[in-house]
């Protein structure tokens, strides 16, 4: 029995649960106050409820790691086991996403604008009332959108956040006999299982208020305006107790402006829109294949051809995943339900598996000659989303954000689905794996040890795919795309997804167990073992005619490119807070030390790095801690691996394509390359464990050196029902610009 | 922005049992109640690695497929100075890349490789452990769609004392997942 143990077993005494029960619901009390903001961290430090470092004081009947008044000494509270009453495993259809519709941008009203719409509106008096923008971005020529005549948007997509509600409207963008038999008219109640309650609208947030999760389809040389309506309460104590209804949603990890990039301090609020644009092109637009001729760098056409783009076609990106990024509540308002997946198509990665036109690399997804689709086709093509979760004795949703360390859930979800079943056929399947814990990292293996071919690392096709019999650690936020062949198996067999990554606590993978321990269901862990069902039910109508190349995307290559500096991020424990802006610092144990100054607690008002436009650089990722581990974004352009610990060798197989999340492992160091091009504004570079993120591991750094409106260094934008101002940064590191 | 909204505000509005419990924790707090405070300090982090020559054979639709080569074990023992109850830990790389496989004579004989293959572990310190994990292995002049899988399983030694890798054995054989769960379930060849 370890001494750190998250969960409760079922099994443990009744004193015990109903102790683990009452410690929650105490900490329950305060995560309320906290989130509806009738307290602050520093009053909470200031009551005693936590260190000056921000940590829970392990108290007993508060922290689920206090000692229990019923166990020996060194067992921890734990937390009561969500309940599941008479739901089971793998008895439910693992539902596809729910494809947002695309619509032409004239449907919008009002029409888009390069700068915020600043049109006046009443304000709802719970948010201070008078009046304000109908947009949330922030005003003027800074936050315009770059570039937005050269790339004006081609298509809309209208979506919203709100409350739970049911689905009447879900396009799974496949047949029924590809959605396990779902029948997409069929209205989807908001639940986790059909035999658990139906989720309250205060305690489940999602894109459009419904399930299942959302998925945008688009293409290169199609630019893109997502108008994102914020339609949450303007009461922020209807937030069923966490979350927070200030929202902003950052496309991890598109290649455009930053006022598109969901900057953490660029939310807006309820009865706002925002409208993001999203220019989908390929980096090194205006310095490599600037007249477009190259037919690798294209996307596809509705008539099967190609539309030839700009850029580097080595730059070409397919699986990416939009969330909210709301500045020290991500970790909530993404565990509410505020995550979609999207997916990009080019000429290359086509989704049509029958187009042989010497480009298109025909991997598994479906046929346009039976589809009538020229690209897009998910046949064969299936977003996983995996997300553990917990629920409160009701079987609501629920959090506890007070160990910091990270929190992990005990159920297992996919696609927002209690561990269902998929059926599939007996052919090559592709698999866009995407982690949307808050804290739990998965290693994930076939039931029966069988092989899967990973294609894709962070939503990047690798130089060459790579088989394996268990993926490696994902960590948050990362992205495996892999092909499995189901062809091995008869019908009526049956094969499972396994996790083989152990958690004692949310600090890291506490080991990674082999296929017997993790199928034993001996693990003290409850997410450990089968989660996902295979149900091979049939042989493929048509034959299977996709591939997986033995070359798929190499790297662009950045030999003659020279390096304009070099930067150190170290992510550590025992933060400090130099700055008090009550809007943009926030404090917690976690921070960042960059160029050997001190470790810092995020401030969005400070400029951390501020790379100049058009150069490249080289950046160290360390891992100032042995006891954790961090798996570190850095937004805006995918950046390619050059060593690990030193060595261009420990840089595994699935890791040598581009990159935008890379977990550090406890004590390790990762360096990385990238570069600052097409376009400028404020970045983010942070922990995607979003309790370490939110607690407050993370650093703002910019493109600024060049282009218009570019400002330098730019002001920091204040949001307010009532309109956003700006003002100048409040701390500048000495090591930021040249 | 009215205040009572800012995320940061410091107004307070207490709920009866939130200002019952703050009491109680004020009064635990009087009375001592641990403390933890969260330092930075040097990592202790010491590299070693291991080479063996692996031999075996697994069963194979094929074929006995005869195993041999050398297995690269690098280790990595990390111990988190800033916890005194979090364990020591190891992260483990098996480099199977060279790792061969052969089938049949003459004209017959095939040759597999496992597609430059690494695994990767993380494991508590502990002076002794089993580690068992699957590795593909696939037909060289096929493509890797076509990969089974073995079994190895490795026995390693670590010192208690310096965190180094002393020694370790590696066995090959037929993948076979055996659990109390499942029973026993062999990997489905590519039909």
């Amino acid at each position: 029995m370890p001494d750190r143990n998250f969960f409760l077993s079922p099994k443990a005494s009744k004193a015990r649960l109903r102790e683990a029960e009452r410690a929650r619901n105490d900490r329950w009390d305060i995560i309320k106050a906290h989130s509806q903001g009738q307290v602050s961290r520093r009053d909470l430090i200031k009551m005693g409820l936590f260190t000056s470092a921000g940590l829970l004081l392990p108290i007993s009947g508060l922290s689920p790691f206090a000692r229990s008044a019923f166990a020996s000494s060194n067992i921890p509270t734990g937390l009561p086991p969500s309940p599941l009453g008479t739901a089971t495993a793998f008895s439910q259809a693992m539902p596809r996403f729910d494809i947002f519709p695309r619509i032409p941008v004239s449907a919008l009203t009002p029409a888009p604008t390069a700068q915020a719409n600043t049109t006046q509106q009443p304000v709802d008096p719970a948010l201070g009332g008078g009046f304000g923008p109908i947009e949330g971005r922030p005003p003027g020529p800074i936050w315009a959108h770059q570039q937005f005549g050269l790339l004006p948007p081609a298509i809309a997509v209208d979506a919203s956040v709100e409350g739970a509600k049911v689905n009447t409207t879900y396009n799974p963008g496949v047949p029924s006999n590809q959605n396990s038999g779902i029948n997409p008219a069929t209205p989807i109640p908001p639940k986790f299982h059909p035999n658990l309650p139906d989720q309250q609208v205060d305690k489940f947030w999602t894109y459009n208020g419904t399930i299942p999760p959302k998925l945008m389809q688009v293409r290169y040389g199609e630019p893109v305006l997502f108008r994102l309506h914020n339609r949450l309460s303007v009461l922020q104590s209807a937030n069923g107790g966490f979350g927070i209804h200030t929202i902003s949603t950052h496309e991890h990890n598109g290649h455009h402006g930053a006022e598109n990039d969901g900057f953490t301090g660029a939310f807006f609020f309820p009865n706002q829109f925002y409208d993001y644009h999203y220019p989908i092109v390929l980096a090194g637009r205006n310095t490599i294949n600037t007249t477009a001729t190259d037919p690798l760098a294209s996307g596809p056409t509705d008539a099967g051809g190609l539309n030839k783009v700009p850029g580097d076609w080595h730059e070409t990106m397919s699986t990416h995943w939009f969330h909210d990024h709301m500045f020290s509540f991500t970790a909530q308002n993404v565990y509410k339900g505020i995550a979609g997946m999207f997916n990009i198509y080019s000429g290359l990665d086509r989704g049509a598996e029958d187009i042989i036109d010497g480009v298109n690399l025909r991997l598994p997804s479906g046929r346009a000659s039976v589809s009538g689709k020229s690209w897009g086709n998910l046949d064969y093509d299936v977003n996983l989303m995996l997300a553990d979760k917990a629920w409160d004795r009701d079987g609501q949703l629920a959090m506890d954000i007070f160990e910091f360390d990270g929190f992990l859930g005990d159920v297992m979800t996919v696609n927002l689905a209690y561990k269902p079943y998929f059926e599939v056929e007996r052919r090559k399947y592709r698999f866009r794996i995407l982690n949307a814990s808050v804290s739990r990292f998965f290693k994930i293996a076939l039931s029966d040890g069988s092989p899967m071919i990973q294609i894709a690392n962070d939503g990047n096709l690798l130089p060459n795919p790579v088989v394996l019999t268990k993926l490696d650690e994902q960590g948050i936020a990362e992205r495996y795309d892999i092909v499995i062949d189901f062809s091995r198996y008869s019908v009526n067999q049956t094969v499972w997804m396994v996790n083989l990554a152990e958690h004692q606590d949310g600090r890291r993978v506490s080991k990674d167990l082999s296929l017997s321990e993790a199928l034993s269901g001996n693990s003290d862990d409850p997410c450990v073992g089968k989660f996902l069902e295979f149900r091979i039910v049939r042989d493929p109508a048509q034959p299977d005619i996709s591939q997986v190349p033995a070359t798929l995307i190499p790297n662009p290559d950045l030999s003659n490119i020279p390096v304009a500096r070099e930067r150190v991020f170290e992510f550590n424990s025992g933060a400090n807070q130099t700055t008090n802006d009550p809007i943009t610092t926030f404090f917690g144990p976690w921070g960042i030390k960059t160029d050997g100054g001190a470790t810092l607690a995020a401030d969005y008002g400070r400029i951390s790095a501020a790379p100049k436009f058009g150069t490249r650089e080289v950046w160290t990722l360390r891992n100032g801690g042995g006891g954790w581990d961090h798996p570190i974004h850095i937004h805006f352009e995918e950046c390619q691996t050059l060593s690990r610990d030193g060595s261009a060798s420990k840089v595994p197989a699935w890791e040598r394509g581009r990159k935008d999340v890379w977990r550090l492992r406890p004590s390790g160091e990762v360096k990385i390359t990238l570069q600052f091009r097409d376009f400028g504004g404020m970045f983010m570079e942070h922990c995607h464990n979003t309790m370490h993120e939110d607690n407050a591991m993370l650093l703002r750094w910019e493109i600024d050196g060049a282009g218009t409106p570019f400002l330098n260094p730019l002001p920091t934008p204040i949001a307010k029902p009532q309109g956003v101002t700006f003002m100048a940064p409040d701390d500048i590191l000495p090591t930021a610009f040249y | 922005m009215n205040t009572s909204l800012n995320i940061k505000t410091r107004r307070l509005l207490f709920s009866p049992t939130f200002v019952t419990l703050l009491l109680g924790i004020v009064a635990v707090l009087v009375l001592g109640g641990p403390s933890v405070q969260a330092q930075t300090t040097a990592n202790d982090t010491v590299d070693s690695s291991v080479t063996i020559a692996v031999k075996g054979s697994v069963a194979d639709p094929n074929g006995t497929v005869n195993v041999t080569g050398n297995v690269i074990i690098s280790s990595r023992r990390v111990i988190d100075n800033t916890s005194t109850v979090t364990p020591a830990l190891v992260l483990l790389d098996f480099d199977f890349s060279q790792l061969k496989g052969t089938s049949g004579s003459g004209k017959a004989l095939k040759t597999y490789i496992t597609g430059g293959n690494h695994a990767d572990e993380i494991r508590p310190f502990q002076s002794a452990d089993k580690v068992i994990v699957t590795i593909p292995y696939f037909d060289s002049s096929k493509d890797a769609l076509s990969a089974r899988t073995m079994l190895a399983t490795a026995t390693l030694n670590f010192d208690i004392t310096t965190g180094k890798l002393t020694s370790a054995s590696i066995s090959v054989g037929n993948n076979v997942v055996t659990s109390a769960a499942v029973g026993s379930v062999t990997t489905a060849p590519i039909q």
